[in-house]
């Protein structure tokens, strides 16, 4: 086990027992709800019912309900996509690579993050369905299965294809990850119950876990290996999806730094996202002593690298646009900043490279308003990001006689507002029902890293 | 299934086949060919017969179904799923072209042009493309009818017949030009009978030429002019290319003296003076916006100049200044003396007299201009019509037949039409719709369509062509010739009446040796659908005083450029009016402005600019725009190239009873045209104004960007003089850098490609020989169903043409500064680029797709399997031509788009072409090179177990171009057209064009297409841009 | 149940009391049932004597089957059964495999391995747990013994136990 220098920052404060863990955690999902999550769920159903009429004259009257046309093709549909599938990174990047790397600042809050992984993957893959023209038949033609007028199968050339299977396979490893983590929970949830319901639901749902020495060793393997897995999972997945542009002709898509510079933003957003959701959690759950100001300021730390990162990245496009000397590419950049949506490129830029280069400053990466203020932005910079990519490369590309805008309707709206509406609803059910810390693992350091108790 | 039972609910009408056999007959009257039935003439005449069978079944679109009954005997040469084709003749107001019907099934659902007719060039026009779809409007009138009630035909004829009686003497018979002799007869007879009068315009009339040529040469007519032996042509406003009549053959001309290859190497040169910028002007190699108000001095400016360098009397006018250009275009005439052509398309007898003295000078006439030849589709007399609207009013005339003409919507003197019909005691129409002329008269009679009337005509003399029924009469409506026949008191069929009339008239001009008899010469002339047996050109004696007519010249004509002037002008598109029902037509974008669905005043960027109008993309504003008396508000449009101080108006919108597709569309245009001296002026000069309202305008178009930014991989032209030195001037060579230094893009590649074992399609466009015209996207909506979206979803950029005209200006600006590299010439070079598939070799649409919907064919095809398609669009924006279209929409069955005729109504439904799908809702879509047509012309060769032979098999495009700039084939076939033009090198995996002009858009991205591009040239002295530095 | 045991357990709050108590114990000549904690007691397993978990090999194995089946897939439908000509590339692009066959084998490496460990470990849903004291879950470690197979006297054990710090001492018959 690991030796915890004196100095060290305790993990967990407020001078918790084992057995307080087990009475703050369970306690949330035991309680009858809350006024305030009623009224969040409310709100959350209502947006989803709102966001699900948009979805349902999209699939009725057909894709003319979006903006798009002849010249750009994709627009919020596919920003969408990106979108959620880079904040879906953050929870299995957390659980994932800060096991490797023994980061036990992670326990307190790597749940949650998965969770929202799962629930924003979900969103995400929401969107490869809907923006099909014939969604009823491209959900399963796009999987290898033989055509029904013999064997035509599908087109492993296709960087969307290799989405199919990248988002599925993130998705369903992700999941699991996160359920191996929940049982043994679920198992000190079905033991402190009290009604036959919670007894039978938690009890089914912990699969007889019995704590067992020899299963907690195995476990311990299984959970380094899934980490071992998922890493480079999380990594191919957002470089997946930077190759539905990378390999594309189009100016301003066909760009190799892509898949870094889409891992890098994909966990900047992520991380964003995490933060927003848990200064939420901590502050409602009252869960202070858990999630720090300590997770706080070194989640930050994380996003003032991977903004940074992100930054290099918009420099040297703009470098490698003006060293190629292709004619369309150099256009396409310039167009970008100082064409018809330069104001998306610069609140892009405002966003996602100015913003969280304050978190230098101790005093705002250690503020939690600031920090919840900045995540937000950071998201709406990330959205951004995506928008300039595919429409400002999109609608000005090779012929200029078939240069077009792009102006949104009602629809494309309508149907971002339901991945919010699907996204809120499932996260405060877990919010509710699950533990949303992993009280396992938090149990092991309570000793080791806690406060002691002031007798 | 649903359309098999339509197919045959027709056969309903069949109750008694007796009856039915009679009918059959009534079309075709008693004869037969003696010749055996080996003649070809004979399987013709057998085809006929077929048709009138099939047809029927269209007879009664909405009876119900009750029962289908099979063909008990199949109908001769009417094959379920082959294609029959007839030569006939298209005519629509004044406009002719000499065309081939396609039928499938007793249906015509496509015509190409009738390669056979020098007259019309075996091209087409859009109007003529779409007029298969104008067959089909269900708002066409669907039978006789008296104050609007439905009548029979013999109610009809009685009363017509008591009617004329009563008004004999004081009848008019009004129509457009008239160029079939035998329909002239038919008239003349009424005519004679009761002592009328027939008064013929033109819905764009030339009546000054008309006049101008009476009084030099005598003969009140057109002369026919020969493009093709011009090399040096000079235009004042006469837009040849766009509006002229038989502009087919023009086109054809024009573009054969634009072509260049190695064994022809110099090209006409074509210098306009013009307000509008017109297809003419823009495809000039000098242009010079004029107001209308100096039109007349710079004509009788270049006589001067001429007439000093020849000898002549000089006139005595005012200078125009900046007469450097005029100056130019004087000496290229004397250097082609007799090999040129001077034209202007005012209606001002004096400008037109001015014209025939410089043409006089420069002895045309027996070359380029044919005198002796009259075109016959410009006839129309206005001072003749302006007295009978005179006469209408004064109560002269009190009976009035309006044959195929609507002048209350198309004529100057509308107004007072309508008002003088209301005296009228006796009112007639034969139009095909109620529009705005017949909605005024007591008895409508409407006439065929053309393509189920038998007729034929004279365009130009000498010239003869017929017109055959492709399909029986869908409605109750009689053929008009045959209307004024019955009248007249004569009760022999129209169709024995032509006959008739061949015999005696054209017969004898015809070689006797040839044809034994007239039977073999009338089969044969209803095979090939024309005739021509003209006569040798002559240089005619003419006499024109060009000292008194520059005097009057002098009078009307002023160098100032201030105050507004208003010039009216016909598009490609809606053309005169005559069919503005006609979705195809309306949805057509404008070759130079790229607007569908609308006209709009066309002002020079400056000048929209001065009165405020807020530009943005596709929004303008509307200004209260007067002339003649007469305001309407009316959109802007900023059209570089426009004469300062002048606007354009297209003429042929604003209809009010044409229906549901063209009602409330734009503005008419003919309300302010006037009558100046006698002839109708589509200029006004003075009295004209524009108020800018301030109100908000969206104008839906096609393509907002107006310049190609300089980007040398798309458009590469050059001039003749460097053409001349280098062949492969203009040709830009992209370069990629690699780890060898710098390679060209085809040397390199991951792959090892893929060979074309059998066929290898391709296809090379000319940019030189492109005017612009646009037929070919009609042709291609025509062919291979292409629905129409209407003005919101064209506004939305997702009109769905296969084949687009892109259309590019130049620019002042510096190369590098990118904004104003944005902003047209102030008077723009004009590029035209027909854009559709490339069918690339290696295509980034077919990668991307992830069911694989798109694939690449063994003969180079660039296939989309529509059933396959999930719509992911991946395609469609990784494409670097942007030319694939996706179906947004339902477009078919969808009431919202009722505007797409050919797919939301039963009767529109019969023009579709049965061997395309169309396509459902969600899918991509794009130009196929029509496959449909290589597997029939391989289908064919099969048959006959043989290779195609090259032009059996070609695209839609390919086949309507007047100009033949776009050449189809296969690439595989060594002694094809196309082979041979390219000097087409096979590689083992790929093909390789040496000739020096031929490039491929975008090369650097090694897409290999199969589609090239040849440089365009203009015939200047300096390239525009040394131009600009030098100025 | 078929046959049924008594198991003497040992309860102890703290892990690194646990630990030491394990060693005694085993010192003390008494075999250790199973040792059941809420949370994983680092270093336990050596103290007990478990051997290191298989699972590694487990994983890897599955993972050549994912690689392996990625690629017969591709090959077989892309070259072999429906070969088509796609942006000009070769029937079998073999680059344009990689990423499918990358997420194939991890997608089946990680199902394998924790499908395993799911039934080596006898977890399932609706699994009945073998529980002797709930409070495990909370905050309590639990030595069972089996009186069974220990040759010692249940008194001694229970000595042994107390000393070596269980704060309590129960019998339970399972």
């Amino acid at each position: 086990m690991i030796a915890e220098s004196a100095i060290r920052e305790p993990l967990v404060t407020g001078g918790k027992t084992v057995h307080d863990v087990t009475v703050d955690i369970s306690g949330r999902v035991e309680q009858k709800p809350t006024k305030t999550w009623m009224l969040a769920m409310a709100v959350s159903l209502a947006t989803l019912a709102v966001g699900g009429y948009a979805v349902m004259r999209l699939v009725w009257d057909g894709i003319g309900m979006w903006g798009l046309n002849k010249t750009v093709g994709w627009a919020w549909d596919i920003t969408n996509f990106v979108w959620w599938v880079g904040i879906g990174h953050a929870g299995t990047l957390i659980s994932a690579i800060l096991l490797l790397f023994r980061q036990r600042w992670r326990m307190s809050i790597n749940r949650a993050a998965e969770a929202m992984t799962i629930f924003a993957v979900i969103c995400a893959a929401m969107f490869p369905v809907l923006h099909m023209g014939r969604p009823w038949l491209g959900f399963y033609w796009a999987l290898p299965l033989p055509n029904t007028f013999g064997s035509l199968w599908v087109n492993f050339n296709s960087p969307l294809l290799w989405d199919v299977f990248a988002i599925s396979t993130y998705f369903s490893v992700s999941l699991v990850f996160w359920y191996i983590g929940l049982i043994p929970d679920f198992a000190t949830i079905r033991d402190r119950a009290t009604n036959k319901i919670s007894a039978a639901v938690y009890g089914a749902l912990s699969f007889g876990w019995d704590g067992a020495a020899k299963t907690w060793s195995r476990y311990e393997t299984v959970a380094l290996i899934l980490a071992g897995l998922a890493t480079p999972l999380v990594l191919s997945v957002h470089t997946i999806v930077s190759f539905d542009f990378a390999t594309s002709v189009i100016p301003g898509w066909h760009t190799t730094i892509f898949p870094p510079y889409f891992v890098a933003g994909a966990i900047f957003s992520g991380f964003a996202m995490v933060l927003t959701l848990l200064i939420i959690t901590r502050r409602v759950y009252k869960l202070e002593d858990y999630i720090t100001l300590q997770h706080i300021e070194l989640m930050n730390i994380v996003i003032i690298i991977t903004g940074s990162i992100v930054g290099i990245a918009y420099i040297t496009e703009f470098f490698i646009a003006w060293y190629s000397g292709v004619e369309a590419e150099q256009y396409a950049f310039i167009n970008r900043a100082t064409g018809p949506y330069w104001w998306a490129y610069w609140s892009m830029m405002t966003c996602n490279v100015i913003s969280p280069q304050l978190f230098w400053s101790k005093k705002i990466r250690t503020n939690i308003a600031a920090t919840f203020v900045i995540s937000i932005i950071v998201n709406i910079g990330m959205w951004f990001e995506r928008f300039v990519i595919i429409v400002t490369s999109l609608h000005r590309d090779f012929l200029p006689s078939s240069w077009a805008m792009f102006y949104p309707k009602w629809a494309d709206v309508g149907v971002y507002i339901f991945t919010f509406g699907l996204f809120f609803t499932l996260f405060f059910a877990f919010a509710k029902f699950f533990p949303v810390i992993n009280m396992a693992e938090v149990k092991s350091i309570v000793k080791a890293t806690g406060e002691k108790k002031q007798a | 299934m649903k359309e098999t039972k339509k197919y045959w609910k027709g056969l309903e009408q069949l109750k008694n086949s007796a009856e039915f056999q009679e009918k059959a007959n009534k079309e075709f009257p008693e004869y037969l060919p003696i010749a055996d039935g080996e003649e070809p003439s004979r399987r013709d005449f057998l085809k006929l017969m077929g048709f009138g069978i099939a047809a029927v079944s269209l007879a009664a679109c909405e009876t119900p179904v009750k029962k289908a009954i099979p063909y008990v005997k199949k109908p001769v040469a009417v094959d379920p799923t082959l294609p029959n084709y007839y030569a006939s003749t298209y005519v629509s107001g004044s406009d002719y072209c000499s065309v081939l019907v396609k039928t499938r099934e007793g249906r015509p659902i496509k015509l190409e042009g009738n390669k056979l007719s020098t007259i019309s060039g075996g091209g087409t026009t859009p109007q003529v493309e779409a007029s298969v779809l104008s067959l089909y409007d269900q708002e066409r009138l669907q039978n006789p009818s008296i104050d609007g009630k439905k009548a029979t035909w013999d109610e009809i004829d009685a009363a017509v017949a008591k009617e004329l009686a009563a008004v004999s003497g004081k009848v008019a018979i009004v129509s457009n030009s008239i160029a079939s002799p035998s329909t002239q007869a038919s008239i003349d007879a009424l005519v004679a009978k009761y002592g009328a009068t027939h008064v013929s315009y033109d819905q764009t009339s030339f009546s000054g030429m008309l006049s101008a040529y009476e009084t030099a040469f005598g003969s009140r007519m057109m002369p026919h002019h020969d493009f093709s032996k011009a090399k040096t042509i000079v235009s004042f406003g006469a837009d040849f290319l766009g509006s002229w009549p038989n502009r087919t053959a023009n086109n054809k001309q024009f573009a054969s003296t634009r072509k260049l290859s190695k064994s022809k190497q110099d090209m006409s040169r074509l210098y306009a003076f013009e307000s509008n910028l017109s297809l003419t002007g823009s495809n000039a190699d000098y242009r010079t916006p004029i107001k209308p108000s100096q039109e007349g001095l710079y004509v009788a400016n270049l006589y001067n100049a001429l007439a000093k360098k020849l000898g002549a009397a000089t006139v005595s006018v005012a200078k125009v200044e900046d007469d450097a250009v005029l100056m130019k275009a004087a000496n290229d005439l004397l250097k082609s003396k007799g090999a040129s052509i001077v034209a202007s398309g005012s209606n001002d007898t004096n400008v037109q007299l001015m014209v025939i003295a410089i043409n006089g000078l420069l002895g045309v006439y027996g070359n380029t201009i044919d005198a002796s030849k009259a075109v016959n589709l410009r006839k129309g007399d206005d001072a003749a019509f302006a007295s009978f609207v005179k006469g209408l009013n004064s109560g002269a005339v009190s009976g009035v037949i309006f044959y195929n003409c609507n002048p209350v919507y198309d004529h100057a003197l509308g107004a007072d039409i309508a008002t003088g019909l209301g005296k009228a005691k006796f009112t007639l129409s034969t139009s095909d719709r109620n529009d705005e002329t017949t909605a005024l008269v007591k008895y409508v009679a409407p006439d065929n369509h053309f393509l189920e009337s038998w007729n034929d005509f004279e365009p130009v003399t000498g010239y003869f062509s017929l017109s055959q029924p492709a399909i029986k009469n869908i409605f109750d409506t009689r053929q008009a010739q045959q209307s004024f026949l019955t009248w007249s008191g004569d009760n022999t069929s129209y169709y024995d009446y032509v006959r008739a009339n061949w015999e005696t008239n054209v017969f004898s001009k015809a070689n006797t040796i040839e044809y034994f008899n007239f039977d073999a010469f009338w089969d044969k002339c209803l095979h090939d659908g024309v005739f021509e047996a003209p006569a040798e050109a002559v240089a005619a004696e003419y006499a024109v005083d060009a000292a008194a007519v520059a005097g009057a010249i002098a009078k009307t004509y002023s160098a100032s450029k201030s105050g507004l002037e208003l010039v009216l002008y016909v598009n490609n598109s809606v053309a005169e009016g005559t069919q503005a029902n006609n979705p195809w037509l309306q949805e057509m974008p404008d070759p130079i402005t790229k607007a569908t669905w609308d006209n709009y005043l066309t002002v020079s960027p400056k000048q929209a600019a001065e009165w405020g109008i807020e530009l943005g993309d596709m929004s303008t504003q509307t200004v209260t725009f007067t002339a003649n008396g007469k305001s309407a508000e009316i959109p802007v449009l900023a059209q570089p190239g426009q004469a300062y101080n002048t606007v354009g108006l297209a003429v042929g919108y604003g209809r009010t009873k044409a229906g549901k597709v063209a009602n409330e569309v734009g503005v008419n245009a003919y309300q302010f045209a006037s009558l100046v001296n006698g002839a109708v002026s589509f200029t006004a000069t003075s009295g004209v104004s524009a108020e800018p309202t301030g109100n908000g305008f969206k104008i839906a178009q096609t393509q907002t960007h107006e310049t190609y930014m300089g980007r040398e991989t798309v458009v590469q032209e050059t001039i003749l003089s460097k053409y001349q030195k280098d062949s492969q001037a203009g040709r830009s060579f992209p370069k990629i850098a690699t780890s060898e230094g710098m390679k060209k893009p085809y040397a390199i590649s991951l792959w090892k490609g893929h060979e074309y074992p059998n066929h290898h399609w391709g296809m090379m466009i000319d940019l030189n020989s492109c005017t612009g015209c646009g037929s070919c996207t009609i042709a291609c909506q025509t062919e291979n169903n292409i629905p129409v979206v209407g003005k919101e979803e064209v506004l939305n950029r997702r009109e769905m043409h296969w084949i687009r005209i892109d259309r590019y200006y130049s620019s002042d600006a510096e190369e590098g500064d990118l904004a104003a590299m944005e902003k047209a010439a102030e008077n723009p070079e004009v590029t035209f680029q027909p854009m559709m598939c490339q069918q690339c070799n290696n295509a980034p649409c077919e990668t991307v797709c992830p069911v694989a919907a798109t694939t690449h064919s063994s003969e180079g095809l660039n296939q989309m399997t529509y059933n396959r398609c999930i719509g992911t669009r991946y395609c469609a924006n990784n494409c670097p031509y942007k030319v694939r279209r996706f179906n947004w929409f339902k477009y078919h069955d969808n009431k919202q788009f009722d505007k797409n005729t050919a797919m939301n109504n039963d009767l529109g439904k019969m023009v579709l072409n049965p061997d395309v799908t169309v396509r459902a809702r969600g899918v991509m879509e794009k130009c196929t090179f029509c496959v449909q047509r290589i597997q029939a012309g391989k289908l064919e060769a099969k048959r006959d177990g043989r290779r195609p032979v090259d032009g059996e098999v070609t695209s839609a495009c390919a086949s309507s171009c007047p100009s033949e700039a776009l050449v189809f084939g296969d690439m595989k076939d060594p002694n094809s057209r196309i082979s041979q033009m390219l000097q087409i090198k096979q590689n083992e995996k790929s093909v390789e064009a040496r000739e020096p002009r031929a490039y491929h858009v975008l090369e650097e991205l090694r897409v290999m297409p199969n589609v090239w591009y040849l440089t365009k040239v203009r015939n200047k002295d300096v390239e525009s841009k040394t131009e600009k530095a030098e100025a | 149940m078929a046959h049924t045991s008594n198991y003497i357990l040992g309860v102890y709050d703290d892990e690194d009391v646990l630990l030491k108590a394990i060693k005694n114990v085993r010192e003390g000549g008494v075999k250790i049932h199973e040792v059941y904690s809420p949370f994983p007691v680092h270093g336990i397993d050596d103290v007990l004597g478990y051997k290191r978990s298989r699972l590694t090999i487990v994983a890897f194995l599955f993972g050549l089957l994912g690689t392996s089946l990625a690629l017969t897939m591709q090959f077989g439908m892309m070259t072999i059964d429906w070969p088509m000509i796609i942006g000009g590339k070769d029937y079998a692009p073999v680059p344009s495999f990689i990423p499918v066959t990358f997420e194939l084998t991890v997608l089946l490496a990680s199902f394998g391995m924790v499908g395993t460990f799911m039934i080596i470990s006898n977890l399932k849903p609706w699994g009945k747990a073998k529980l002797f004291d709930k409070r495990i879950t909370d905050d309590k470690h639990i030595m069972a013994i089996d009186l069974g197979n220990n040759q010692l006297e249940e008194s001694a054990i229970d000595k042994l136990l107390k000393d070596s710090g269980a704060s309590e001492v129960n019998k339970k018959t399972l």
